[in-house]
């Protein structure tokens, strides 16, 4: 590939997020002028000030998509154990695979009658039960083809060794799966991090993430604060994508 | 014991947020739609059914639903197919490897607004027209955006599929020694284009059939995207469905859960599909 297919193909991709950088930073942006008339980082002190509640946003998504991940990723790692060792295996992953026939709003439309009875509508506690329900398949999924003989060996040679599960868990299969837990948290945080449809639906709004704030300014047509929260909402995995490609980066120097 | 207990417990968690949720919620919107649940219930009815099999309404909307995933998801497909084929290391490896992952860091709702800042009436594309003299007056920009065509939603789904699609068949060149086989067939005599669309491409498409299905599904039941960026008159199901469920009629209820059967029932046998033309495939294999 040439170097100018390559510097096009760069200056492509970063369109769209210097695109939304210059909203996020502009005040004035009449018909028919290309970039805003004027330049502020008033919208960003609002993040910081906490004035729009943006902040509170912030923690919130951060809060409830670490939960999500942490649960899902711990939880499926545990579940995928005992389903790749049973003899009809596929069968039992053929119900993982549930959860996608449904589009995840569509799901959140069907379950909102349980949620209400459970008295989880509108709350933190449903929106992330919910989003568990999507994460935590995709997660014994992702960890079904970590298990094998190789594993079960090294878990029977603990146990010979007058070692308990929890020592074979702790000392043997945590520390080999490092890279793949850390790679399935990462995957499941960014599920929850973009979820919109479900979270608002389970939420009923009450449990504002990034999401819906973007919506919400969106239908006010705040396009700058909308621009705003979507630099807000593309960071973290920004700053991932980055973390991953220095550990990556090192390894290879390794 | 402790272990068996485990294990007992391991699975049945699997089952109560796995299958649990998905069977009580198909369930809820079967009986509903059938009139035997719900503040309207009044018995068993097909009325609902009939109504939602012989509105045409329904069936533009699925039609619809298919259209914009078929386009984007081909779209997408040959664009990831010829950035590959053109530069197969150029995404493995260098500063393009690390670079065509940004685009998945945007979420949908992020790009539907990003689309509708750039396509709009009002977007920055009329704006650079009007600058260029190629429009007067915004009006005369073309409707890119919540038009009936499902521009706006299928550009948006374009941008984001077409990284996907590259990062993954510039693994799948480099895991099956794709540039292997190109070079035995170039020995062979076979010509540029012929080991392209005679090798590359049916090797590269086979292999990742059951992903590009998976995502054929996600683009159809898709909701952020068509919700900002789609028109109002043509809808896609997961629009229409909450659209209905959040109407003040509450007559409209039962007819919005029985799209979500008649989707989630044609989404099944779509993937039945899948599997059985999988099965086929490694048969003969």
């Amino acid at each position: 590939m040439s170097r100018l297919t390559k510097i096009v193909l760069i200056g492509l991709i970063l369109f769209p997020f210097a695109f939304l950088l210059m909203l996020s930073l502009g005040r004035q942006w009449p018909y028919p002028v290309l970039l805003p008339e004027q330049w502020s980082l008033s919208n960003w002190q609002v993040v910081l000030g906490g004035s729009e509640g943006l902040g509170n946003s912030v923690l919130l998504s951060v809060l409830l998509s670490l939960s999500v991940a942490t649960l899902s990723t711990g939880l499926s790692f545990w579940v995928s154990r005992h389903i790749a060792y049973h003899p009809k295996r596929e069968a039992w992953l053929s119900l993982a695979y549930f959860p996608y026939v449904f589009a995840p709003v569509i799901l959140a439309a069907c379950l909102q009658f349980f949620f209400i009875v459970g008295g989880l509508y509108g709350t933190f506690g449903g929106v992330l039960l919910a989003q568990l329900f999507i994460t935590f398949p995709y997660g014994v999924i992702f960890f079904s083809s970590f298990w094998n003989e190789r594993l079960r060996s090294m878990e029977e040679l603990v146990k010979t060794l007058g070692g308990s599960t929890r020592q074979a868990y702790a000392k043997v299969l945590v520390p080999v799966a490092k890279g793949a837990l850390m790679t399935c948290f990462f995957q499941l945080f960014l599920i929850s991090w973009f979820e919109y449809g479900l979270t608002n639906l389970i939420g009923v709004g009450k449990v504002p993430t990034l999401t819906l704030r973007v919506f919400q300014y969106v239908n006010e047509a705040n396009v700058f604060l909308a621009a705003l929260a979507s630099c807000l909402l593309i960071m973290p995995p920004v700053i991932l994508l980055w973390l991953n490609r220095q550990v990556v980066f090192q390894e290879r120097n390794i | 014991m402790q272990e068996r207990w485990a294990a007992y417990s391991s699975r049945s968690l699997f089952v109560w947020l796995a299958a649990v949720p998905i069977v009580a919620g198909v369930s809820y919107a079967l009986l509903y739609s059938l009139g035997l649940i719900g503040i309207m219930a009044e018995g068993l009815t097909l009325v609902h059914w009939q109504e939602v099999l012989t509105d045409t309404a329904f069936w533009r909307t699925l039609g619809f639903s298919l259209f914009v995933a078929a386009v984007s998801i081909l779209l997408s497909l040959l664009l990831a197919l010829a950035l590959v084929l053109r530069a197969p290391q150029a995404f493995t490896r260098g500063t393009l490897s690390f670079f065509i992952y940004l685009p998945l860091s945007i979420p949908a709702i992020v790009m539907a607004f990003f689309i509708f800042q750039l396509l709009g009436k009002g977007g920055w594309l009329s704006r650079l027209s009007y600058q260029l003299g190629l429009i007067s007056a915004l009006e005369q920009f073309p409707d890119w955006v919540n038009d009936n065509y499902g521009i706006g939603i299928i550009v948006a789904h374009v941008i984001m599929a077409t990284p996907f699609f590259t990062i993954f068949f510039a693994n799948l060149y480099q895991n099956e020694r794709l540039g292997e086989y190109l070079q035995l067939a170039a020995t062979l005599g076979a010509k540029k284009r012929q080991r392209i669309f005679r090798v590359a491409v049916p090797v590269l498409l086979r292999r990742g059939l059951a992903t590009v299905f998976l995502y054929f599904m996600f683009v159809m039941g898709s909701y952020e995207i068509p919700l900002l960026v789609g028109s109002q008159s043509v809808q896609m199901v997961s629009v229409r469905t909450i659209q209905r469920l959040q109407r003040y009629n509450l007559g409209d209820i039962p007819e919005a859960y029985a799209i979500s059967v008649a989707y989630t029932v044609m989404v099944v046998i779509l993937l039945g599909g899948l599997l059985w033309y999988n099965r086929k495939q490694m048969g003969r294999a």
